[in-house]
C-alpha cells in the first residue's frame, strides 16, 4: 500500500481513490475481523474434525465427534433440553415484562427520563459476573431469599438455588430483570405508531383492549421480531450466570449447552469435541433464525405495505 | 489536483495505522489467556506467563533470567511463596520471578489452556491426580538429567516419594512434601455436644454415632462432606480393591454393593441433618480453607489433608487431626502421598535455572523456614530434622500424624487416569441424584460403573 501512495497520482480516477481511502479506513476492523473472528471460526471448524486434547497436536477422526454428540452423550441433549427451556421461558417473559413497561412509560409522567434510566441499567450491569455473584448470593443458602421466606414462615432446607427443581427459574429471573434493552427498543416502536391510528379508533368506540391487540401489536410487530431474533440468539448463548450462579447444577438442571461446552474443552481436554459442539450449536441458532425469517410474512407488518392485514 | 486526491489517501493511512497501534499496545494479552481460568481466585499478579527475558543460554550464570512459576493455594500460601521467591531472587539476582497463583479450582483449566498455546509455566506446580496426563502428552521435562548431574540433590528424599514422580520411567515431577488423607476434627465442637474426641482405632460406627450425637445435641453439622472420589477411594481401598485398574481402563472394584454402601451411609448422615446437603456444601466451598465450617466451629469434622491444620492454623489454632475411621474386619486404606509436585515444563528454556530453584526449595533451610511445612511434609529427612527443632505445635501434630498414618497405610495406587476429571464429576452427580432422593443407590452405582468405564475407554485411546 505504501508504495502505491508514493508513486504519482496523476494517472488515478477520482473513485478509484475514493475506494482507496475507504478500504484504509476500514484496515483496522478489517484485520481485526479477520484475525480475531474469521481465523479461529476456521481453525475451530478443523478442530471439530479431530481429537485434541490442547495438550498435544490434534488427531483427524472424522466425523467421530459429530456421531458422538448426537447417538452418545447424553449431557449433549440434557444440555439442548435446558437451553431451549431457558429459551422458551425467558425470552416470552422478558419481551411480554418489557413491553408493559414500555406502555407505561410511553406517557407524559414527570421524571420519565428517570424511569427510563433506571429501568435500563440492570441490562447494562445485567450480564456481568458481579451480578452473577451478587444474584448466587441472595437466591443462596445465607441469602435474602431463603430470610425473606423464613420470616413470613416458610421454613426449609434447600435454597432456591440448590433446588434442582427451582435452579433455572432463578437464573430464568436473572434473564426477565434485564428487559431494560429490550424496553427501550418497545419504547421507540411504540412511539413510531401515528397516533391518528387511536384517535380513529376511538371515534369508533373500540376499547383498551382493542386497541392494544388491533393498532399497537400489529404495529409493533417489525419491533417485536427484531427483539424476538436477538433475543433468542443471546438466550442460547447464555453462560455467565450458569456458571457462576450454579455451575450447571444441581443435577445438570442447569446445564447451559455453553457450559457444558466450556466444561468439555477446558476441563475435560476435549477440544476437538467441543468445538464439534459449537458448530453444531451455529447450526441450530442458525436454523432458529430462518424459521423467523422465512415465517415474517406472515405476521410481520411493515409499513410500507398498504393497510396491513 | 493531485494534491487533493492523495491527501485523504494519505491522512487515512496515517490514521488507521494510530488506531492500529493503540489498539495493539493497549491490552497485554490477558484478556484471552485468562478466559478459562476467569473464575479461579487469584491473587496480585495475574500477568501472561512464560515470557522469558533470558537468553536462553543455561550455562551462562550472570545472564538475567525470568522464571515464570505457577502454583496453587489460598491466601497464605500465595503471601508466603511470594516472600520465597523475592528471597531467591535477593541470594541470586539475576534470576526474577513471574507468579501466577491461583485457587485449587480452574486451575489446571488455566493450565490446559496455556499448554495448547505452548505456554506453560517454567516451574508448575503440579499434582499427582494429573501428573500422568501431563507427562504422556510430554509437556513436562524428564528431570532424571539434573539428578545424575547433583544440580537436583534428591539424596536425602526417600526413593519411594521419588518414584511417585516418575511416570512411564521419566522423572517428571519432584514431589516437594509428603502428606496423606487425615481427618481434622474442631475439640470445641465435641466438647459442646458431650462426644469424646475421636481416637486412631475408631470406626465407621462409631464415626456415624459421634456424628449424629453433635448434630443432635447441638444442631452443628457432624461432618463436612464425605462426597469425593479421594474420600471413596480410601473407602474402596478399605475394602481390598482399587477406585480404578491399574492400567486406568476402567474401575478397579466389581462389587458395586461397595459404592451403595458408601451411598447408604452419606445418606443417612445427610438425612439426619449431621452432613450438609449438596447446596450447603456448594455455598461454603467457594470459600477459602480458613472460612470452611470446621475451622469456624459449625462442624465437628473435615476430610482433607494432613498439612489442613498447618494452613488454617492462623484461624484455629486448637484444631487437631486424626485418622479416617477404620473399617471393622477390613484392610488399611490409608496410603502417604506426595503433597504435590513441582515440575517443569518442556517448553521451558530454562530448565537448569528451574530446578536450581526446586533444589533450593527441597534441601534449604533458609526456605524451608518461610515454607513451614504449609505445603506438607518436607521431604528431605535433613530438612525434616532441622525443624522439628522450631516447630509450631500443628507442624508438630503434622509431623505425629504421618508416623500414626504409616501404621494404618497401604502402597499408593497409581496416579489417576486420563478422564479423571470427568469421572470425578459423574461420581459426584450419582451420588447427589440420591440425597435429591432421584434415584436409588443401586441405581446410582450401576449408572456410575456404565458411564465411568465408558470415559475411561475413551480417553485410554
Amino acid at each position: 500500500m505504501k508504495t502505491i501512495l508514493m508513486k504519482p497520482m496523476l494517472k488515478r480516477s477520482r473513485k478509484e481513490n475514493e475506494n482507496l481511502v475507504g478500504y484504509t479506513l476500514l484496515a483496522p476492523w478489517l484485520i481485526g475481523f479477520l484475525v480475531i473472528f474469521v481465523v479461529p471460526m476456521a481453525a475451530s471448524l478443523y478442530y471439530s474434525f479431530t481429537n485434541y486434547n490442547m495438550l498435544r497436536a490434534p488427531r483427524f477422526v472424522g466425523l467421530d465427534n459429530y456421531v458422538r454428540m448426537f447417538t452418545q452423550d447424553d449431557s449433549f441433549w440434557i444440555s439442548l433440553r435446558v437451553t431451549f427451556f431457558y429459551v422458551l421461558v425467558m425470552v416470552p417473559l422478558r419481551l411480554a415484562f418489557a413491553l408493559f413497561i414500555a406502555m407505561l412509560l410511553n406517557t407524559r409522567r414527570k421524571f420519565l427520563g428517570l424511569y427510563r434510566t433506571f429501568y435500563y441499567i440492570p441490562s447494562i450491569v445485567g450480564g456481568s459476573v458481579a451480578v452473577s455473584i451478587v444474584w448466587k448470593q441472595i437466591f443462596g443458602n445465607d441469602g435474602v431469599a431463603m430470610s425473606l421466606l423464613a420470616a413470613i414462615g416458610i421454613e426449609q432446607r434447600l435454597s432456591f438455588i440448590g433446588n434442582p427443581d427451582t435452579a433455572i427459574w432463578t437464573i430464568i429471573l436473572l434473564g426477565v430483570w434485564q428487559f431494560g434493552s429490550s424496553m427501550l427498543i418497545f419504547l421507540a416502536g411504540l412511539k413510531q405508531i401515528p397516533s391518528s391510528l387511536y384517535e380513529s379508533a376511538l371515534i369508533d368506540g373500540a376499547n383498551a383492549w382493542s386497541r392494544f391487540w388491533r393498532i399497537t401489536i400489529p404495529m409493533l410487530t417489525p419491533v417485536i421480531f427484531f427483539n424476538l431474533i436477538l433475543q433468542i440468539i443471546n438466550g442460547f448463548r447464555v453462560f455467565t450466570e450458569g456458571f457462576i450462579i450454579t455451575d450447571g447444577g444441581p443435577l445438570d438442571s442447569t446445564l447451559f449447552y455453553v457450559l457444558n461446552l466450556y466444561r468439555r474443552a477446558f476441563t475435560y481436554f476435549e477440544m476437538g469435541y467441543s468445538s464439534a459442539m459449537a458448530w453444531a450449536l451455529v447450526a441450530i441458532i442458525a436454523f432458529f433464525t430462518l424459521i423467523l425469517f422465512k415465517t415474517q410474512s406472515s405476521w410481520v407488518h411493515y409499513e410500507s405495505k398498504e393497510g396491513g392485514r | 489536483m493531485t494534491k487533493r486526491l492523495r491527501l485523504p489517501t494519505i491522512m487515512a493511512f496515517l490514521l488507521s495505522v494510530m488506531i492500529m497501534i493503540s489498539a495493539c499496545s493497549g491490552g497485554t494479552g490477558n484478556s484471552g489467556a485468562n478466559g478459562a481460568g476467569s473464575a479461579s481466585t487469584s491473587s496480585k499478579q495475574e500477568t501472561s506467563s512464560g515470557t522469558n527475558a533470558g537468553s536462553g543460554n543455561d550455562n551462562s550464570d550472570p545472564e538475567p533470567v525470568k522464571l515464570s512459576i505457577a502454583w496453587w493455594g489460598s491466601q497464605t500460601r500465595h503471601d508466603y511463596t511470594q516472600k520465597l521467591l523475592d528471597l531467591y531472587t535477593e541470594l541470586n539476582p539475576y534470576v526474577t520471578f513471574e507468579a501466577t497463583p491461583s485457587g485449587w479450582d480452574g486451575y489446571f483449566d488455566k493450565l490446559s489452556a496455556q499448554a495448547a498455546g505452548g505456554k506453560l509455566p517454567d516451574i508448575i506446580q503440579m499434582d499427582y491426580q494429573y501428573i500422568a496426563t501431563f507427562s504422556n502428552n510430554d509437556l513436562l521435562a524428564d528431570l532424571q538429567p539434573f539428578v545424575d548431574n547433583q544440580t537436583l540433590d534428591l539424596g536425602r528424599v526417600d526413593e519411594n516419594i521419588v518414584g511417585s514422580g516418575r511416570v512411564n520411567g521419566e522423572l517428571t515431577g519432584i514431589a516437594i512434601s509428603s502428606t496423606a488423607m487425615a481427618v481434622t476434627y474442631n475439640p470445641d465442637v465435641f466438647a459442646n455436644a458431650g462426644v469424646e474426641a475421636p481416637i486412631p482405632e475408631w470406626t465407621w460406627e462409631q464415626f456415624i454415632d459421634a456424628m449424629t450425637r453433635i448434630a443432635d445435641n447441638t444442631g452443628k453439622l457432624g461432618t463436612e462432606s464425605l462426597i469425593d472420589t479421594q474420600t471413596f477411594s480410601y473407602w474402596v481401598r478399605q475394602h481390598g480393591q482399587h477406585l480404578f485398574k491399574e492400567d486406568g481402563s476402567a474401575l478397579g472394584y466389581e462389587d458395586d454393593a461397595i459404592m451403595v454402601e458408601f451411598i447408604n451411609m452419606v445418606k443417612s448422615l445427610q438425612d439426619n441433618k449431621s452432613m450438609p446437603t449438596p447446596d450447603e456444601r456448594a455455598q461454603y466451598e467457594s470459600r477459602g480453607k480458613e472460612a470452611m465450617p470446621v475451622v469456624t466451629g459449625d462442624a465437628g469434622v473435615r476430610f482433607d489433608w494432613a498439612n489442613f491444620t498447618v494452613i488454617t492454623a492462623g484461624s484455629n489454632p486448637n484444631l487437631k487431626l486424626v485418622t479416617p475411621p477404620l473399617k471393622g474386619g477390613g484392610e488399611n486404606g490409608l496410603w502417604i502421598k506426595p503433597g504435590m509436585f513441582f515440575s517443569v515444563a518442556e517448553s521451558s528454556n530454562h530448565k537448569e535455572e528451574a530446578v536450581k530453584f526446586i533444589n533450593w526449595f527441597i534441601n534449604s533451610k533458609e526456605a524451608n523456614d518461610i515454607i513451614a511445612a504449609e505445603r506438607g511434609i518436607p521431604v528431605s529427612s535433613e530438612i525434616r530434622d532441622y525443624l522439628k527443632t522450631s516447630l509450631t505445635p500443628q507442624q508438630q501434630d503434622m509431623f505425629d500424624y504421618l508416623n500414626v498414618a504409616l501404621q494404618y497405610s497401604s502402597p499408593i495406587d497409581p496416579p489417576e487416569p486420563s478422564g479423571f476429571a470427568e469421572v470425578s464429576k459423574e461420581f459426584i452427580d450419582a451420588v447427589n441424584k440420591v440425597m435429591y432422593d432421584q434415584i436409588s443407590p443401586e441405581e446410582a452405582a450401576q449408572n456410575f460403573r456404565k458411564v465411568a468405564n465408558q470415559i475411561l475407554e475413551r480417553n485410554a485411546n
